[in-house]
């Protein structure tokens, strides 16, 4: 009899306590929210953008061949004075509960990380379990972060997706850019050692963005690009760093991996072009007399990827010379760099943090006036060696020599 | 004292659980900042003494329960006492674990479920294995160690190949010298995890071949917290000593910036599992030592009798010892290690071998 009993009550056991039902949450209650926007408004109030996964346009359209009449993306506003009120306002608006485990972007507006810092702004996602902090954070440069989460994107549909993907391509092709994660800045942010950079994005008209015909086009009204790295002191943004002053910030963070060096050759400006395939950047403290310096040592590899005048590739000597003149330019780039961080007072290079971990005694000295005094004077030795390995299928060009 | 016997291998795989159990989880040491993993070695120096000495009683009495042997040394009304006191230490520290293990539960993932609930199916699956017996507690720790290994060793492999590890992050080494070391040592690493394995003086006695007692409880330690210091080391190398510190769950944070190839990221099912594991191993052992002894202090013929009752006493102990998290982790940190745990693990322990010693003596020159 008890045994009868209990092979009832383990299976009836089992399937009040194992299925694990409590506070559930199906699929079709969620709202996925792929990007998050923040402004501030007039009142001094944040305004929060959250882009919204419509599932049924994005899934359905391929497969039926058929264009639905609704974009991929809903984006729905509200106002709070926090973060966290940003998302239970919209609530009011939208029919399902936001969902933040697949945040691919946060967008901070350019206004608000001048003028009141970003500083508040992060403690609500790292804290939160369900975003997370590998997501990646932008600067919408001289825009609303509102009218970049509304803008719709032509290849990738969910315009997030695609600004994620435009920053990674970008970033591996020309190392013009970093794809800051929200850790990182937190990071730097936390410690006087290191102070953020984070890539801006802006839009190449005003436009807008929000309709679906603006899409519905071979140019689109619209589109996002990426606009520079912004330099932030503390948690200010401060400067705007652009092509090669910011692939020098890229190369000093050792995050270059491919990009191209184009050089003035006799006259001819950029006129050889030098594909760069890998790149490794170390920096090293040095003390000199009791003053800090860095030692900066690029090494590079690379082929040629074009020549506009007539070069006898197939001559060493020509590439050393090339190899030479690459040098001088990758070198002046990283001093502009240096030059514009030390402009803005702002360690964005986190020299200080390989001063702490080098030389724990002098920075003891040094950290109270790092930024004012110690970096801004900092001398920087800066040392690269690039190398050709290979000219391509052809080795002379089928310029003749006018020269 | 139930009949029954583990062999070696099950010995050192149960402290080796133990001793990974919530210290993996939590960050361990971080007072220490760069050198936690330094204060971690100096806990584990200070712990392997505390073996010793728990193991000398044991070598002194293999067959009994340290519940015996107290009575034996220091009379028996002392003794029970003292024994019925280390029963309630036993007992309390399982409730503390539940409530660590239903705290994390619940900070990572079921925000929004009852901390009781959580507590609650740990707890039953606990008392339903305390209830098969030392033996089958071994057996799936057999089985839980392979499962954790291999969870290790892919994660360890999985941080590495996506380059997270910056080894500068763990310098300057020894910045403000030894000192703050040692005192986060003092006040916390010998203790949590290393000293509470005097927990073990309870399972000593079921070991089938008590001369490998010593070295597999020392190997067992000392694997253990090479494992701790590395994960410590990895952590910290990782995410860096700011967000080390600020972190509830380091290791949650390591495993969730693994991304690879756009697709193996997001693998926070890693940490869960090393916290279910650790953490069922840990509370099965303390709460098994609880009721065998309170079993033999109260003469109770079939112990089993104890363990539902008791168990509920720990599962409503793991929900009222604290009204929140921080406040759970401050007395962890502050209180337990200097009302309890110094008595517990170093002084009560050292003063029987005292004693022992000293009859010994007497007993010579007679």
């Amino acid at each position: 009899m008890i045994r009868v009993f209990g092979l009832f009550l383990i299976p009836a056991i089992s399937i009040t306590l194992l299925t694990g039902c409590w506070s559930t949450t199906e699929l079709n209650e969620l709202a996925l929210v792929s990007a998050i926007g923040i402004d501030k408004n007039e009142e001094g109030e944040y305004v929060g953008s959250f882009q919204i996964i419509n599932p049924g346009s994005v899934a359905g359209s391929k497969s039926t061949g058929q264009g639905t009449a609704s974009p991929p993306v809903t984006v729905y506003t509200s106002t709070a004075k926090n973060l966290v009120g940003l998302s239970r306002n919209i609530s009011a608006k939208a029919s399902r509960r936001l969902y933040f485990a697949h945040t691919s972007v946060v967008v901070i507006a350019e206004e608000l990380a001048r003028e009141e810092g970003i500083k508040n702004l992060l403690d609500a996602l790292d804290r939160d379990p369900e975003f997370r902090t590998t997501t990646a954070i932008i600067i919408a440069k001289n825009a609303r972060a509102r009218d970049l989460i509304k803008i719709l994107t032509p290849i990738d549909q969910i315009p997030a997706e695609n600004v994620i993907k435009m920053l990674k391509t970008n970033e591996t092709m020309s190392g013009e850019n970093i794809n800051t994660k929200t850790r990182q800045v937190i990071d730097a942010l936390s410690t006087k050692e290191r102070d953020p950079v984070i890539t801006g994005v802006e839009l190449t008209r005003e436009a807008e963005g929000g309709k679906l015909e603006s899409i519905q086009q071979t140019e689109p009204e619209s589109i996002i690009q990426v606009g520079g790295i912004a330099l932030f002191r503390n948690d200010r943004l401060v400067d705007w760093a652009r092509e090669k002053t910011a692939r020098g910030i890229v190369f000093l963070l050792n995050k270059v991996k491919e990009t191209d060096i184009s050089i003035d050759w006799k006259g001819n400006e950029e006129a050889v072009v030098y594909n760069m395939i890998r790149q490794h950047t170390t920096v090293k403290p040095v003390i000199k007399n009791g003053k800090p310096e860095i030692d900066v040592h690029v090494k590079a590899e690379g082929i040629i990827g074009e020549v506009q005048v007539a070069i006898d590739l197939s001559n060493p000597d020509t590439l050393k010379r090339i190899e030479q003149e690459v040098n001088k330019e990758i070198q002046g780039e990283l001093s502009k760099a240096i030059e514009k961080a030390k402009e803005n007072k702002t360690d964005i290079f986190g020299f200080g943090e390989s001063f702490h971990s080098t030389y724990p005694e002098h920075w003891k000295r040094f950290e109270k006036e790092w930024n004012d005094t110690y970096f801004s004077e900092l001398k920087a030795n800066i040392k690269v060696e690039s190398f050709i390995r290979r000219t391509g299928l052809r080795n002379k060009p089928y310029l003749k020599d006018t020269n | 004292m139930e009949k029954a016997k583990i062999d070696a291998i099950q010995l050192f795989i149960l402290i080796f659980l133990f001793e990974l159990g919530s210290a993996l989880l939590v960050p361990l040491a971080i007072e220490a900042e760069e050198d936690a993993w330094l204060a971690i070695f100096f806990g584990l120096a200070v712990g392997i003494l505390i073996f010793l000495i728990f193991h000398a009683l044991y070598q002194t009495y293999p067959d009994s329960l340290p519940t015996q042997y107290m009575r034996n040394i220091i009379g028996n009304y002392l003794g029970w006492v003292l024994g019925f006191a280390y029963c309630l230490y036993f007992l309390y520290l399982s409730a503390r674990v539940l409530r660590d293990f239903g705290s994390m539960l619940l900070t990572i993932a079921y925000h929004e479920t009852p901390l009781f609930i959580v507590n609650l199916l740990l707890i039953l699956l606990i008392i339903y294995t305390v209830y098969q017996g030392i033996e089958v507690m071994a057996r799936t720790g057999e089985l839980l160690f392979v499962i954790l290994y291999v969870l290790a060793i892919s994660g360890f492999i999985l941080i590495v190949s996506s380059g997270l590890i910056d080894l500068s992050n763990l310098k300057p080494v020894l910045e403000d010298g030894i000192v703050p070391i040692l005192n986060v040592a003092i006040t916390q690493t010998i203790f949590v995890p290393f000293g509470e394995a005097i927990v073990f003086s309870v399972i000593l006695p079921y070991l089938n071949n008590p001369k490998k007692a010593k070295k597999v409880g020392i190997l067992a330690l000392c694997l253990s917290g090479i494992n701790l210091m590395i994960v410590m080391a990895v952590n910290i190398a990782v995410l860096g000593v700011n967000l080390t510190k600020r972190s509830q769950f380091p290791l949650l944070t390591t495993i969730q910036s693994i991304q690879i190839a756009d697709f193996l990221e997001r693998l926070d099912v890693f940490f869960m599992l090393a916290l279910i594991i650790g953490i069922f191993i840990k509370i099965t052992i303390f709460f098994y030592a609880a009721v065998i002894g309170l079993g033999d202090l109260f003469k109770v013929t079939n112990v089993k009798q104890l363990i539902y009752p008791l168990g509920l006493v720990v599962l409503l102990l793991s929900n009222s010892i604290a009204s929140n998290i921080t406040e759970h982790i401050q007395e962890g940190l502050v209180i337990i290690p200097f009302i309890l745990h110094f008595p517990f693990q170093i002084l009560f322990p050292l003063f029987l071998l005292l004693i022992v010693y000293l009859k010994k003596r007497k007993k010579n020159k007679a």
